[in-house]
């Protein structure tokens, strides 16, 4: 059987840098760079920059 | 031959309930006796049986304990008894006197656990490792400006630095 070719759209985890654990998931597709925002953590009450997590285990 | 001060004690002392008046007629205060006396020589029969009626004894031949002349709830008893008259300083030590109980308030705190003097407790591990994770994140928070800038300059599309 062949195998499951990889998904052309991927869901990323955008995670805080202020060091909170608070994260925002978007997708995104698998050809573009890998995505950062500054964004609002509710958990500092403030923008932070929200960077892309590495994804483990490829796909 | 008493004196006028000793006479009025006495007249205090009739005024007391005649549960207490027994016991005190058995069990005198050694704080009562004048001053440089010996309080053994002025032992009732009751005290030379039990020097302190609120407490378990060991029998000095068979080694064995034995149990307080008075259960602790006939002490509590006394001491309410006394109490309400002002005279519990006069009762032998025990562990339902008011002295006894707020020292042993002190040291147990607030029957919470680790508010007594020289008490801890382990806590949560999120309770534990609290102080170190909000002392990372003030960092990261202080370094954040920095991070910002320095993400502006480099340019979304070519930043490399990704947590893992």
């Amino acid at each position: 059987m062949a195998k499951k070719p990889k998904s052309r759209v991927l869901i990323v985890r955008l995670v805080s840098m202020a060091a909170t654990g608070f994260f925002y998931t978007f997708t995104r597709p698998r050809t573009s760079t890998p995505m950062s925002m500054l964004k609002y953590d509710p958990i500092v009450r403030r923008k932070v920059l929200f960077v892309e997590q590495k994804r483990r285990g490829g796909s | 031959m008493a004196t006028a001060a000793a006479q009025k004690h006495i007249q205090l002392a009739l005024g007391l309930p005649q549960r207490l008046r027994t016991f005190l007629a058995r069990y005198p205060p050694s704080s009562i006796l004048p001053e440089g006396a010996n309080p053994e020589e002025f032992q009732t029969a009751y005290q030379k049986v039990a020097p302190n009626p609120f407490q378990s004894t060991k029998h000095p031949v068979t080694g064995k304990w034995h149990e307080p002349k008075y259960s602790l709830r006939r002490q509590a008893e006394l001491v309410k008894l006394a109490r309400k008259h002002n005279v519990e300083e006069l009762l032998p030590f025990t562990v339902k006197g008011t002295e006894y109980k707020l020292a042993k308030r002190v040291e147990l705190g607030l029957r919470v656990k680790g508010t007594g003097v020289g008490q801890k407790v382990k806590g949560h591990k999120y309770e534990r490792q609290l102080g170190a994770k909000m002392e990372k994140r003030r960092q990261a928070m202080l370094d954040m400006p920095e991070l910002i800038r320095e993400w502006k300059k480099v340019g979304k599309r070519n930043w490399t630095k990704f947590p893992k």
